[in-house]
């Protein structure tokens, strides 16, 4: 049986201007990520892994090359199109939440219900039962400041469940949060990969690496082996421990 | 993104930021108020000056001098009309056959020709002496002048008079000292008059007549001509003429000097007048003033809504300041409206709506403000203009401001507008941002 793929890239090129320079942010990425799979993107700053997120999720425009997200062409779609793409196919997770900080957790989880002319009777049913989902059943009315950073994450994750997309976008869940919520929120999102979600994590976290059912490295914008990865990461780090030394 | 769901966020955006829409909404609030005020003054002064000018005369009344073909003005007619004038050799009499010939003129109820006195007279009473502007009408009844009585009738008939209300305020004591108290005017309703009437005869000689006459009416004060003026049947007055120059006047000749015409409403006078000048004579009416006086006062009304509107421009230049600002704030707020699948046009509507909410709460403020300043503005303006009136004298307006209905409507539909046009631009550069960018915005 071939596999199914939930995410194609071909040869992906995106270039930010700088100036009169440019910037390559993402250098012919070839890329294929199961449906049901937990990828998780490891890089260090400025490899390009954000850009890949977000281009996967719509997002972002690539400069060339193609992106298909189950069977949708992520690159050619038109404006409306690619809302309705970012509303109902994938779900977004943000390292620093981005939450309403006026709203209550339930209004905040519905918010992407505004858009889509769902019902009030069934935003508060659905933004309850995914709160719970995430442990969070009896904070429904707590504004995001009367929560801790692992719980507005867990908000934020709801939020990113309401439509029910396949596919679940996480540029750094765990960038801002002590180690320990930051385990229960990869836990969350292994959870969430064992319902049968396709789950993109993009992490400094090494531990992330754990739940994953596949780790795909970065580094200055392309798709490198892990051994290429640990010797580059290995002497930048004793670079600096000579500039130090 | 349905309408309702969007009027919600709108409605919960604008009252998550109380302090600052609060704020901006006041430029609108001032302004608003600024174009009710004004404009309603304005409205408020031409009501007065028409209502002025009803009183003058009732509106249904056109005067018709006789017409000149060479286009001469007006007052020659009035100086060289009447049963003693001499004609012009290309004038448009007022003759008998005019009269019926303006009768058969649609809307036309009746025709009143008009006659002044040509001499001298001294109206006495007891030892009090008076003037006043003697009037001939042919009809019997003054009431189809739209005239009304205080006292008395307003007939007229062979040897009696009716006065208008300040005749006998005119009396005066031709023997006063200069320190007597001032005469108080009598109460002439049923009292005899004697009008003493004089002309130079050829060689020089003063001739006197006295004629008696009894006061069956005196007429309701109407601030105009008629307040100053004696009535009399034409034929009285027409006798007092010939009786100065020694001939008869032979009206199929000399015409009259000047016809009122009566229109069964105002809404056909100006026709009417319009078909008389068209005969060639001199039509006039009190309605093509207040047609005049109105236009004036539309121009004053847009001047001052001017004023007013340059108030409510700075008000939009404060919400397109807040609303970039706003979006500034908020473009993670965009990023992620986008992210969850907000369309561009969801976000336009969502900024423009907000911007159009802010002038119509501030419209709908200064609607109340101005209409109640307004109000307030009538009452203290009333009371200066009768403190004044009273030390000076003069008519006490019965308003200084008024409010026509559709003023607040146009307001508060004018200050949503301003805030819609005013958010245009940062809506525009809200929606079109990349939801990336807008995400990653510090």
């Amino acid at each position: 049986m071939p596999k199914e793929f939930a995410v194609e890239l071909q040869d992906l090129r995106k270039v930010y201007p700088m100036g009169d320079t440019e910037v390559v942010a993402l250098d012919n990425v070839n890329l294929q990520i199961e449906k049901g799979s937990f990828t998780v993107v490891m890089g260090p700053s400025g490899s390009g892994k954000s850009t890949l997120l977000y281009l996967i999720g719509g997002l972002d425009w690539p400069t060339s090359g193609m992106i298909k997200v189950w069977d949708a062409v992520v690159d050619r779609m038109d404006e409306n199109t690619l809302a309705n793409f970012r509303r109902n196919r994938v779900g977004f997770i943000f390292q620093s939440f981005n939450l309403l900080a006026t709203m209550p957790a339930d209004e905040n989880v519905a918010f992407p219900m505004r858009f889509s002319g769902a019902k009030p009777a069934e935003r508060v049913m659905r933004s309850r039962a995914l709160l719970e989902q995430v442990g969070l059943g009896d904070r429904a009315l707590h504004k995001p400041t009367e929560l801790s950073g692992g719980q507005q994450q867990r908000v934020a994750i709801a939020r990113a469940l309401i439509h029910d997309p396949p596919l679940i976008l996480a540029d750094e869940p765990t960038g801002n949060l002590d180690s320990t919520s930051g385990y229960s929120i990869m836990q969350l999102l292994s959870e969430l990969h064992k319902t049968g979600k396709t789950v993109l994590v993009v992490t400094h976290d090494s531990r992330m690496q754990q739940f994953a059912t596949n780790t795909i490295y970065l580094l200055d914008g392309r798709i490198v082996t892990p051994e290429e990865f640990k010797n580059a990461t290995d002497v930048s780090r004793l670079e600096k421990q000579t500039q130090e030394g | 993104m349905r309408f309702f769901d969007l009027v919600g966020l709108i409605l919960y955006n604008l009252n998550r930021r109380k302090g600052r829409v609060a704020l901006t909404a006041v430029g609108v609030i001032i302004g608003t108020a600024a174009v009710v005020v004004l404009v309603s003054l304005a409205a408020g002064l031409q009501k007065n000056a028409t209502s002025q000018l009803y009183g003058i005369s009732d509106l249904t009344n056109i005067e018709v001098y006789p017409g000149y073909s060479m286009g001469d003005s007006q007052g020659m007619a009035v100086a060289v009309g009447g049963g003693g004038g001499k004609q012009m050799p290309d004038m448009q009499l007022l003759t008998p056959s005019t009269i019926s010939d303006i009768e058969a003129i649609p809307g036309v109820k009746q025709v009143i020709p008009q006659d002044y006195l040509q001499l001298g007279i001294d109206m006495v009473y007891g030892k009090l002496h008076s003037y006043g502007n003697v009037i001939g009408l042919d009809t019997d009844d003054l009431s189809n002048m739209g005239l009304t009585a205080s006292q008395g009738v307003t007939s007229l008939a062979k040897g009696t008079i009716v006065i208008g209300s300040w005749v006998t305020r005119n009396f005066y004591d031709p023997k006063a000292r200069p320190n007597d108290p001032p005469v108080e005017p009598p109460d002439l309703l049923g009292q005899s008059v004697k009008f003493v009437l004089s002309k130079w005869s050829a060689d020089g000689v003063e001739v006197k007549k006295t004629v008696t006459l009894k006061v069956v009416g005196v007429l309701n004060e109407t601030r105009g001509m008629s307040d100053g003026s004696i009535y009399l049947p034409l034929s009285e007055v027409t006798a007092w003429n010939e009786w100065s120059r020694g001939t008869r006047i032979n009206r199929n000749k000399e015409g009259y000097s000047m016809l009122n015409v009566r229109a069964e409403s105002v809404d056909v006078t100006t026709d009417i007048a319009d078909a008389i000048n068209a005969l060639g004579y001199q039509a006039n009416t009190p309605q093509s003033y207040v047609e005049g006086i109105n236009s004036f006062f539309m121009v004053l009304q847009v001047i001052f809504g001017g004023v007013g509107a340059i108030a409510l421009l700075v008000a939009a230049i404060g919400i397109a300041n807040t609303m970039t600002m706003a979006i500034l704030e908020r473009t993670r707020e965009i990023g992620l409206m986008k992210a969850v699948g907000a369309t561009n046009k969801d976000v336009l509507s969502i900024f423009l709506g907000e911007a159009a909410g802010i002038g119509f709460l501030g419209g709908l403020g200064g609607v109340l403000i101005g209409w109640g300043g307004s109000a307030i503005l009538n009452v203290v303006a009333l009371s200066y203009y009768a403190s004044q009136v009273s030390q000076q004298g003069g008519l006490v307006p019965s308003m200084a401001t008024s409010t026509p209905f559709w003023l607040p409507v146009f307001a508060l539909g004018f200050a949503t507008v301003i805030g819609l046009l005013s958010g245009l631009y940062p809506a525009l550069h809200a929606a079109s941002l990349v939801p990336v960018n807008a995400l990653k915005y510090e």
